[in-house]
């Protein structure tokens, strides 16, 4: 009897022990990872009909932390979809969740890279010029 | 010892269904049916929109020694419009892949409601096809249709379809737009104009197409409103009075197919016209390209279009484009 009941807490501590946890995840359902690194690696942005309205490649610089995207003469810079590619495990704030309002040139629009392990966070100032 | 034998009686009987799902059922040809039998499809896909045609093809037989089809019969709930009408052949395609024509009897009488297309030939099975040209009453309504068919021998057969719905929208198909003669577009009338008629009447004028090849910059082939900023009017002044701010939203995948014509299954219906968001849109399309779009409404909100550019031509400056358009107040 007395070995049947060891036999059930180990079993017990078995269970316990499989439903811990190993993998933190944020408020996403996103994996919290081991990772520092915070950066952007590709920037697209899209127009109302979806098509990249790009002249050319996005310049990123990852120390200042700036991206300048030069446009298209014509663009309607009000109904914008920008697209960010960022290192892995990493996520943006805020989020994109629609068309973004770029009118005001004077003001660039600001994002924050969150690395893997959400311990480090670095803020991008995207910069737009219309080609002329 | 009871419950062994009784194991063993089901494992056979397992055993034996096996089998039997493992025989071939030996191929039978089916029997005709004796009676006069008919069939229908519809040919035309979409939205169905007045003018437009709704298209069917009616197929009706017997066996020969039974008797012969004497006439097939559509009664539309809806009069149709001039145009409509009952083909009076049926189709067969030839080793070029042409389809070709045998007569059944004369074309189709159209009395009111009903068209009839009367059997003069030797027919025990054909299939014909229904155009039903849709007409301006119908708008908005639903249509339903009774094909008929008779044979020699007194016996009678019917189908019904439907109820199609109409739809409340317009369609026009390919406005050519020149630059410099007619570029003037009014959506209220769904017509180009020239600037004479322009200036007599500035308020019907919703959009200017222009063609222009500035420096640095790409314009080309462009949809501008009367109150776009002048920058992007290159070399070109509005003239006075037109100041409609028509708002716009490019698009780019959306080929519909009653506009293009081509083979993407893409149908623009009254309700994404009626659903589309048009806030902060712009007035200006620029650089507009084959296959192309924009979506539209106009200053007083009182109609929503969808533009489709069906090509564009640099050299001799042209914009040809079909579109879709519903009164929304």
């Amino acid at each position: 009897m007395k070995k049947i009941f060891i036999f059930q807490l180990i079993l017990l501590l078995f269970v316990i022990a499989a439903c811990k946890k190993d993998y933190p995840m944020d408020d996403d359902g996103l994996l919290i990872t081991n990772r520092s690194d915070c950066y952007v690696s590709a920037f697209e942005l899209l127009g109302a009909d979806f098509q990249t309205v790009r002249t050319k490649a996005a310049t990123i610089d990852t120390t200042a932390q700036t991206i300048n995207v030069e446009v298209l003469y014509g663009t309607d810079l009000k109904n914008l979809y920008p697209q960010f590619s960022l290192v892995i495990d990493a996520v943006l704030d805020p989020k994109i969740v629609g068309k973004v309002d770029f009118s005001d040139l004077s003001k660039p629009k600001e994002w924050t890279v969150v690395s893997g392990n959400r311990k480090v966070r670095k803020t991008y100032k995207v910069y737009l010029t219309v080609k002329q | 010892m009871k419950q062994i034998n009784f194991k063993i009686l089901m494992s056979l009987m397992l055993l034996a269904l096996c089998f039997g799902a493992c025989k071939d059922k030996e191929y039978a040809i089916p029997t005709a049916s004796d009676k006069l039998q008919n069939d229908l499809i519809k040919r035309s896909l979409g939205p169905n929109i007045v003018g437009g045609t709704i298209e069917f093809a009616y197929a009706a037989a017997i066996l020969p020694e039974k008797g012969k089809l004497t006439s097939m019969t559509v009664e539309a709930s809806i009069a149709g419009a001039t145009g409509t009408y009952l083909d009076h052949r049926f189709y067969n395609t030839n080793n070029s892949g042409t389809d070709v024509g045998t007569a059944v009897g004369d074309p189709s009488v159209t009395t009111g409601k009903t068209t009839q297309v009367t059997y003069t030939g030797d027919f025990s099975a054909a299939t014909l096809r229904y155009f039903y040209k849709i007409p301006e009453e119908a708008r908005g309504k639903t249509i339903s249709f009774t094909f008929t068919a008779k044979s020699s021998n007194g016996e009678t057969i019917s189908y019904q379809s439907g109820p199609h719905e109409i739809r409340n929208m317009d369609m026009a198909l390919d406005l050519v737009a020149k630059d410099g003669t007619d570029f003037y577009l009014s959506i209220a009338d769904m017509k180009l104009y020239n600037a004479t008629f322009a200036a007599a009447n500035p308020d019907k004028i919703d959009l200017v197409y222009l063609y222009r090849t500035p420096t640095n910059v790409t314009y080309l082939h462009s949809l501008v409103a009367p109150t776009a900023d002048p920058a992007y009017l290159p070399t070109f002044t509005m003239p006075t009075g037109l100041n409609n701010k028509t708002k716009m939203v490019k698009a780019f995948t959306v080929r519909d197919q009653q506009l293009a014509r081509i083979q993407y299954g893409v149908f623009v219906d009254d309700v994404d016209l009626r659903s589309k968001d048009f806030t902060d849109a712009p007035d200006f399309a620029i650089n507009m390209k084959a296959e192309g779009g924009v979506w539209v409404q106009t200053a007083d909100g009182k109609y929503n279009a969808y533009i489709y550019v069906n090509t564009v031509n640099n050299t001799t400056k042209e914009m040809r484009l079909s579109m879709k358009r519903l009164t929304i107040k």
